[in-house]
């Protein structure tokens, strides 16, 4: 069982170790390897394009992760007390919103938002003050990929969040209602601590999910270059070493965050003694 | 479709001067004199400290300049040079197919400055209203006459110029001589090989118009048909050779140096590439003719970057950059100037400067294929089988 | 009695106003983008490629011309998945039960780095190892020539076991965990045999972590398109691949569409199917272990 175990994580960290080892080539081809050198490493931070991306990916899946916790959480908690056929269709639309594949998605809005703004773009141009040489056009970019990922990323967040309030202690938020605590009051007291690691558990898949999305951002970031489109394209270009040392980065950075998160919980797990919801 | 060809010197004629000269049998100066070079090399000669004098080059043409080009297609040098001079950055997207760039474009938003359409593509994309009129005052490098003029023409469109060209090239195949060994002139030869010898070791262009071009070329047919019952016949000699293939690719390089692949629908700079590094894979033109093409340098209709792009391609079509490009990727120009830059061991390689009888078969793609909803779909069709 | 009602007033409104961004982003992104695909797909194609508005079934009648990468699709996933089941279930058997407390959190740990990785880049890194200078060279060595590898379907099961496996690991694992280990030291104490034991406690306790992981990892791989992009090299297709060349190749938005729509109805049955299959009190349970 232990040998078992043992190959599959060689399994797992074999591919791993191949692309953080062929990042120190020293050749110019990533198809054949010399070690050793870390010249690749200085060039890809110098590449303007790449660290674009890198903050493009970073802004983008940012804004979806927070979008999706906020509004995710709102909507679950809003849900415990709705039923009837709005329960039904914002379930139905949930799942929908879950099951449909990344591609179908982005081919969606991609057709959607490309007839939407072909018949707004000459309204803007018409209405605008200034004339039509001077209008704005609606394109795709930051704001279609954003809005694209937030779907999928936010009916995660619903049924993450709902999961944990249906395994809440009810009787704490009955007794808390007893003491005559306002709504607002039982929200920030009672419930707020008990589903925040639904929340935080939610905010982090929705980043990650953003993060390392490549086929939704495809089809709708339009001008725009995430990460992972950089990545596909310079696999296309021809791979050179600093695509393996773009691999390593992203690596080696979410490990710091995984080390990072634990000590945080490993730290707030020994300040929760003290009482009192986090901020 | 018949096309005339305004020629100053002829084209064939050129060739054939080129030729001589590269065998030794007319002088230096008789093959300048004759072609009307010697007046451009006198030129050429002052244009790089000029390239100084140009606006752009005192940087005020932005940070950036987005191109979209095809794989193993430039110098990164002199890419890195333009930056160094303009302080623009240059971003590459690289493409498999024409029909791809243009699906880019016309979904809207690519941010492209510059891309690099082929000659039979640029009347659509003015149709489509995708590309702009081309200022010819801001790129003092394109010098017209010292352009062959079959290699212009395509990028006029109704008298407006909308896009300069780049380099011309053919489409034929690279093969592996270590490892097929058989004789492999033809297109015919390409397809039977592919089905018995080379099986599951040969890669196809993930591009119509080569790939079902080429298929046709197997009957007979013109490497442009849309007629239907020929297209059927080529279809179904993609869809039987389809398991016998290593990969549909347009980026065959990296198979074939990985010897993964054994043969492959190839363009002149690819098979120039790898042919230098590894002498054992030939360049094959198929008897029956295929393709000969050209690419230009144009700009889209909302490039973002206007004056980088003007300056960019501008800086490209100095005759000595130029001759960088081309010494690094092997696809020769239609500019003489450049050309006459060339060390002997390329302007003398067949790969680049294939015989006569093997360019004369040889076809411009027609636009028609381009937006011919058939080949799209038998393409579409083929790889889905 | 009016107090009451004017509080129940407050509340809904409440209620409406955190529902409200919820309902706008399913209108706008979700209903309007589907009904915008389904509309599309009884169009045409435009002379130069694009939509053309139309009434028409052509497209849904063309839908047999991509047969192939239907079944490709609709094989490979459910295989992809299953292999993913068996090679995950023993190591989240082993982390949960086996795997002595100092060490689990640290193997957990492993499981999930990976998944942190690009997704694009560790696909890729099977391209080498896949590739001819790779595992099929170092066969060469022990003298089988020639073996290929790399785009065959073979290549993308590889990928697929390696993309997904995480996934799998995860669920099975937390709901191993839950499992009360008295249980099977009763059923041993019984004198079941390992096997026994096996089959008739840990298996059915496990299944809601199997069911979610497997769901999860077949909705993915049914709508895959990189796997196929970068280890099938164009030979193994799925209707991903089928999508992105309909729509960034040869310009055919309605049929396109028609071709999201039916991968849409497909997904929906087979999941329909399922779980149907493994039973629905199930998988109510197991909302909580997403």
């Amino acid at each position: 069982m232990r040998l078992y175990a043992a190959f599959i994580y060689l399994f797992l960290y074999a591919p791993i170790a191949l692309i953080v080892l062929f990042s120190f080539n020293a050749g110019r081809h990533a198809a054949s390897f010399e070690c050793c050198s870390t010249a690749w490493y200085p060039r890809t931070f110098q590449n303007t394009f790449l660290i674009e991306a890198l903050t493009n990916s970073l802004i983008v899946a940012g804004t979806v992760a927070t979008l999706a916790t906020v509004m995710g959480t709102m909507a679950a908690l809003a849900l415990q007390r709705v039923r009837g056929p709005v329960r039904v269709a914002f379930d139905v639309l949930t799942y929908i919103a879950i099951i449909i594949p990344g591609i179908v998605i982005g081919i969606a809005t991609l057709v959607a938002l490309v007839a939407a703004f072909d018949a707004l773009n000459p309204l803007i141009a018409a209405l605008w003050p200034g004339g039509p040489e001077g209008a704005p056009r609606l394109n795709l970019g930051y704001g279609s990929v954003i809005a694209a990922h937030t779907l999928f990323t936010m009916a995660l967040v619903i049924v993450i969040v709902r999961a944990r309030i249906q395994g809440m202690d009810q009787s704490l938020i009955e007794a808390s209602a007893d003491l005559y605590a306002t709504p607002w009051g039982t929200f920030r007291q009672v419930t707020f601590p008990q589903i925040l690691p639904a929340v935080l558990a939610g905010f982090l898949l929705s980043f990650t999910f953003s993060f390392d999305d490549f086929i939704i951002a495809f089809f709708v970031a339009g001008s725009k270059t995430t990460l992972p489109i950089y990545i596909f394209s310079s696999i296309r270009r021809g791979i050179t070493p600093e695509t393996n040392v773009i691999a390593t980065v992203v690596l080696g950075f979410s490990l710091t965050l995984l080390i990072a998160a634990q000590v945080l919980m490993r730290r707030r797990a020994r300040g929760a003694g003290g009482g009192g919801a986090a901020p | 479709m018949t096309r005339k060809f305004p020629d100053p010197i002829g084209a064939d004629e050129f060739l054939r001067q080129l030729r001589r000269y590269q065998k030794g049998s007319v002088s230096r100066r008789h093959f300048l004199g004759v072609t009307g070079l010697g007046l451009a090399t006198a030129v050429m000669a002052s244009a790089v400290p000029g390239l100084r004098g140009r606006a752009w080059a005192q940087g005020k043409i932005g940070d950036r300049v987005s191109v979209a080009t095809w794989p193993n297609y430039f110098n990164p040098d002199n890419y890195a040079k333009f930056t160094e001079m303009t302080g623009a950055e240059v971003q590459v997207s690289v493409f498999g197919s024409n029909e791809e760039m243009l699906a880019k474009l016309q979904a809207g938003g690519t941010g492209w400055d510059v891309f690099v359409p082929t000659n039979y593509t640029i009347t659509t994309y003015v149709d489509l209203d995708l590309i702009q009129p081309l200022d010819l005052s801001r790129i003092p490098n394109f010098v017209e006459s010292a352009y062959e003029a079959r290699f212009i023409e395509p990028g006029s469109v109704n008298g407006q110029v909308y896009a300069v060209p780049k380099n011309w090239g053919t489409t034929g195949f690279v093969v592996n001589r270590d490892k097929l060994k058989m004789p492999l002139d033809t297109w015919k030869a390409f397809w039977d090989v592919t089905r018995a010898e080379a099986s599951g070791r040969v890669m196809v262009h993930d591009y119509q118009l080569t790939t079902i071009g080429n298929a046709l070329k197997y009957f007979g047919y013109s490497f442009n048909s849309v007629d239907p019952k020929e297209l059927a016949e080529a279809e179904k000699l993609l869809i039987e050779s389809k398991p016998h293939l290593f990969a549909i690719n347009s980026d065959y390089q990296p198979s074939m140096r990985s010897t993964d692949a054994w043969m492959s629908i190839a363009w002149t700079g690819d098979g120039l590439q790898l042919n230098r590094d590894m002498p054992e894979i030939d360049y094959v033109l198929g008897k029956e003719g295929g393709e000969l093409w050209s690419d230009f340098y144009a700009i889209p209709k909302e490039a973002p970057h206007l004056d980088a792009a003007y300056a960019f391609i501008d800086f490209l079509l100095d005759p000595e950059v130029n001759a960088r490009e081309v010494e690094a990727h092997g696809y020769p120009v239609p500019d003489t100037r450049t050309t006459a830059l060339l060390p002997a061991e390329m302007t003398s390689n067949p790969i680049m400067y294939p015989a006569k009888e093997l360019l004369d078969p040889l076809e411009f793609g027609a636009a028609v294929t381009l937006t011919d909803p058939l080949r799209a779909e038998i393409m579409a069709r083929f790889k889905a089988a | 009695m009016a107090d009451g009602t004017a509080i129940e007033r407050r509340q809904s409104r409440v209620t409406a106003m955190l529902l409200l961004p919820t309902t706008l982003w399913f209108l706008l992104l979700l209903v309007m983008p589907l009904a915008v695909v389904l509309v599309f797909s009884f169009g045409e194609r435009a002379p130069a490629g694009g939509y053309e508005a139309a009434f028409t079934l052509e497209q849904y009648a063309n839908l047999p011309a991509r047969l192939t990468a239907f079944t490709n699709t609709l094989t490979l996933a459910p295989l992809g998945t299953a292999l993913c089941v068996i090679i995950a279930y023993p190591l989240a058997y082993y982390l949960a039960v086996r795997a002595g407390a100092r060490v689990k959190l640290m193997l957990l740990v492993l499981v999930i780095v990976p998944f942190w990785t690009s997704f694009l880049i560790r696909t890729y890194a099977w391209i080498y190892i896949l590739g001819g200078r790779g595992i099929p060279r170092l066969l060469d060595m022990v003298g089988i020539e020639d073996l290929r590898l790399i785009n065959t379907p073979t290549a993308v099961l590889i990928g697929i076991v390696y993309g997904y496996l995480p996934l799998m690991v995860f669920p099975i694992y937390v709901s191993l965990e839950k499992l009360d280990k008295r249980l099977l030291e009763a059923s041993d104490d019984l004198g079941a045999t390992p096997l026994r034991t096996f089959l008739q406690v840990t298996l059915p306790l496990s299944m809601p972590g199997l069911v979610t992981g497997s769901l999860l990892v077949f909705i993915l791989l049914m709508g895959e398109y990189l796997i196929p992009a970068l280890l099938g090299g164009g030979k193994v297709f799925f209707v991903g691949n089928a999508l992105v060349d309909l729509f960034l190749q040869s310009r055919n938005w309605p049929f396109g569409s028609a071709v999201a729509i039916a991968l849409v109805v497909i997904m929906l049955v087979a999941i329909a199917a399922y779980l149907a299959l493994v039973g629905r009190e199930r998988t109510r349970s197991d909302a909580s272990l997403i």
